[in-house]
């Protein structure tokens, strides 16, 4: 039954998304209001189709109906009932239609957000966000079906006797439920994570976030209304695309460090690498979207980063699902390969055609020239710039250089981890000066002399703790410049806060901490974003740390032989086999932690044997200082190899993390009431 | 004046001169950019190639290349004291359907090209089993035995999701 109502509820949508598309744009080019209401509400009614569809499948998941195909792939009779949920999207078919799903959730709230504000823009907007959802629905109804279920042909060859349809064939019995549940094959045991369980969703979250900016970027385009008026409907939905995708990739980082054993959180995998493409552009977007609403400039850059961002998505989509590219993570082949390249070629071109179209008829011009190499919006201009080379160096060597050579060359060339790091390491350099000195220069014009006076105290702060870190003991040159260029933006973004809440202390006599709460209630992006930027050195901080001054070592010990590690000892305790309740067998190692003499951790490093292959799960110490970071390679009773792991101050990539989170939502809550009015400080502005 | 007939254009002079500046920095930017592109391809840029195609050739003997194949699982050893991996795979071709099949077929092949793998102060990874596939960087010794110093493994067999498994087409037993 549950096969028949997803299947029906799949359909509904698919049929609903393809209504909705015509009827609004057939209701905008003939100006019939009719028309664009009844395509609405076809739209608005995707969303419970789509939860409906969804919903049938979680219930098949959780119900153990393993007929499906999809939940005989994913989850076996072992499986807790958490990974029984997360499976549906522990493969391609149940993601393809959680990304449906979430798709159209945003459209519905885009509708109910924007609708009346944005009338003229939404006839089109929502034409594009049903066309990318229409395309989404029918990979799942025509390609990648998750209501196929398997069938016994009876009288068919026995090569061919099992089959796994959405309709059921003439004729065809149902396996036993026995046969069933003894071939489930269960969950990729490195799904089994508490970073998978949230690292998917909100990368699909991303990624669709960022349909709804391109939506009405495009809507602008096909209507002739290019005021700021999409750009007013879409800041925000940018920065939430943005937020979930930033969310999505440190927790990505996160389970690469936990469950993959190499004591690393990036690898320039190209599926990460298709994963952050589209942060890089987004990244930039929301720093230019600020010139052209304050300054009425960069109007057909905007539209081209909102197209490239989209683009970008959609390319990753193709990349990582298509299974073209080399990669761990990528799903295994598929057929959705070509719709998905040719939906992305299709969408790419309108949308830059439509581009040109408008450019070409003057419609896109700029309603101000840059005046100053120093101003803001020239500093914002070039973050912008190194946002792009960062994106273009990582496309190049992830998808450029490969394809481009197996096309001229006729063989495929390729770059590893150290070219990226090559490519990116000037250009994060050159990321974090401008992240420093872009707050500190003038809307429209700012002399040398008087940005060299802002410079003064961070720069000075910023000399005054290299040389603190140069004493404490870190010789490494290219460490301690890192350091500087990281901790300069820091302090910027730290002076900036502080001299917005000492201007509103001194007009109003404000406590600091009501100074600082009103401070950013009055100018939350601005506020926010600095919180952003901090949190952003932070993660520097912890890159810088964790890259070079990481240690990695092996050691065989015996039982109650222990062995020192830098200022630290490792004593092995003992060796447990045991028995988890989902029937894997684990093997334990029990070791103590020592430092300066005194215990500091019990750790348990271990391999769990999952049917499918042996997973050694890290037994960590974490402070903020680092982590002892302990993976059991092999052993018995008697002896254990080690492979042991300092990584200094890697907490602070999550910690940033977090902090980058919490300043993104100050930065996009809906407007607060205004705080007690005040004088505008001189920081505010600016 | 002379003076007088120079101040009048003085504003579209100091105009070209800041787009001047822009061009130049925007310029500047374009080169350094393209720089940190070709140098870092040209410096770190690898064949991927197959191990029929790396034994084929004398040509690749010493020199660094990325190659890929099918993991033979029989032939895993790991030191775990000296921490080196050593493994055998097997040629697959380039062009294939399904890398699943692929992988499975080129470790029946019993003529398909052979390649000895050393990795030396590494962990052994989980997904190093048989019929993964395994892409390396690294290069071939006068020994024959490919010294790699980076192992990405993909094991696509063992999460594809199904394709009629023979245990269902048993018929049951009321039928």
């Amino acid at each position: 039954m549950l096969a028949e109502i997803g299947l029906a509820s799949l359909t509904l949508a698919f049929a609903l998304a393809v209504y909705a598309i015509a009827a609004t744009a057939c209701g905008a080019r003939r100006s019939s209001a009719g028309l664009v209401l009844s395509g609405r509400n076809a739209a608005l009614l995707t969303f419970p189709a789509a939860l409906l569809a969804t919903s049938a499948l979680v219930g098949a998941l959780m119900t153990e109906q393993y007929q499906f195909a999809y939940v005989y792939s994913v989850t076996d009779p072992q499986t807790p009932a958490l990974y029984r949920f997360t499976a549906l999207w522990g493969s391609q078919k149940g993601s393809l239609l959680l990304w449906s799903l979430l798709m159209s959730a945003f459209t519905s709230a885009a509708i109910g957000l924007n609708w009346r504000a944005e009338r003229r823009l939404m006839p089109y907007a929502i034409a594009f966000m049903m066309a990318t959802l229409a395309f989404f629905l029918g990979l799942s109804l025509f390609v990648e079906n998750p209501f196929e279920r398997w069938w016994i042909l009876p009288d068919a060859p026995p090569a061919e006797q099992v089959v796994s349809t959405a309709l059921i064939p003439p004729g065809a019995i149902a396996p036993t439920e026995a046969n069933l549940r003894a071939g489930a094959e269960g969950l990729n045991p490195l799904l089994r994570h508490f970073g998978m369980v949230i690292h998917p969703p909100m990368l699909y979250l991303g990624f669709v976030g960022f349909t709804i900016p391109f939506a009405f970027a495009m809507s602008a385009l096909a209507s002739g209304d290019l005021s700021t008026g999409w750009i007013k409907a879409t800041r925000r939905w940018s920065l939430i695309a943005w937020i979930c995708l930033s969310i999505g990739l440190i927790l990505g980082g996160r389970w690469a460090y936990d469950v993959l054993g190499w004591g690393g959180y990036w690898g320039w995998d190209p599926v990460e690498n298709a994963a952050f493409l589209p942060w890089l552009v987004g990244t930039a977007f929301i720093h230019s979207v600020m010139i052209q609403e304050k300054r009425g400039m960069l109007k057909l850059w905007n539209m081209a980063l909102v197209i490239a961002s989209f683009s970008a998505v959609m390319f990753g989509a193709f990349a990582t699902r298509s299974g073209v590219i080399e990669s761990v993570h990528s799903f295994a082949r598929s057929e959705v390969g070509f719709p998905m390249l040719a939906f992305w070629a299709a969408l790419t071109l309108v949308a830059l055609a439509m581009l040109l179209w408008r450019w070409r008829q003057g419609e896109l011009r700029d309603e101000r020239q840059f005046a100053n190499l120093l101003s803001r919006e020239s500093l914002f201009v070039l973050n912008n710039v190194v946002f792009i080379a960062l994106f273009l160096a990582i496309f190049w060597g992830s998808f450029g250089l490969p394809i481009t050579s197996e096309l001229l060359l006729g063989k495929e060339v390729t770059v590893g981890a150290a070219t990226f790091e090559f490519y990116v390491v000037p250009l994060f350099i050159a990321m974090y000066v401008l992240m420093g000195v872009a707050p500190l220069s003038a809307w429209g014009a700012t002399s040398l002399r008087r940005l060299g006076a802002a410079l003064k105290l961070p720069l000075g702060l910023t000399i005054a703790s290299i040389a603190a870190i140069a004493l404490s003991g870190t010789g490494i040159a290219v460490a301690l410049f890192g350091y500087g260029v990281v901790v300069f933006a820091a302090y910027v973004a730290l002076i900036e806060i502080y001299r917005g809440a000492a201007a509103r202390r001194r007009a109003l006599g404000e406590g600091w901490l009501r100074a600082v709460s009103a401070l950013f209630r009055r100018n939350q992006r601005r506020y926010g974003g600095y919180i952003v930027h901090l949190g952003v050195t932070v993660i520097g901080i912890g890159v810088i740390a964790s890259t070079v001054f990481q240690t990695e070592t092996q050691h065989t010990l015996a039982r109650g032989e222990a062995i020192a590690v830098q200022d630290y000892a490792l004593r092995y305790d003992d060796f447990i086999r045991a028995q988890a309740v989902d029937g894997r067998m684990m093997n334990i190692a029990a070791v103590t932690v020592f430092r300066a003499g005194g215990e500091i951790a019990r750790l348990r490093p271990r391999i769990d044997d999952y049917p499918q292959l042996p997973m050694k799960i890290a037994g960590a110490h974490s402070t903020l200082e680092n982590d002892f970071y302990v993976l059991l390679m092999s052993g018995d009773r008697e002896r254990a190899t080690f492979r042991i792991y300092i990584n200094p101050l890697v907490n602070l990539v999550w910690w940033g993390g977090i902090l980058l989170v919490i300043g993104t939502v100050i930065a996009a809550y809906p407007k607060v009431a205004p705080a007690s009015a005040g004088p505008k400080s001189e920081a505010e502005a600016t | 004046m002379t003076e007088l007939s120079w101040q009048k254009p003085k504003h579209p002079k100091k105009k070209r001169s800041e787009r001047l500046k822009f061009i130049s920095a925007g310029l500047l930017i374009l080169v350094a950019v393209l720089y940190l592109l070709i140098s870092g391809t040209l410096q770190g840029a690898r064949y991927f190639i197959t191990v029929g195609e790396l034994l084929d050739e004398a040509s690749y003997l010493g020199r660094t290349v990325r190659i890929s194949g099918a993991v033979d699982g029989e032939s895993i050893e790991y030191d775990s004291e000296k921490a080196i991996i050593r493994f055998e795979i097997v040629n697959i071709s380039n062009e294939y359907e399904d890398l699943a099949t692929a992988l499975h077929e080129a470790l029946l092949d019993s003529n398909a090209p052979r390649l000895k793998i050393v990795v030396e102060d590494a962990a052994i990874p989980d997904l190093l089993q048989h019929e993964a596939q395994a892409i390396l960087t690294g290069a071939l010794g006068q020994d024959g035995v490919f010294a790699a110093t980076e192992l990405l493994l993909k094991c696509p067999s063992r999460f594809e999701e199904s394709t009629a498994p023979e245990g269902l087409s048993r018929i049951p037993e009321h039928q």
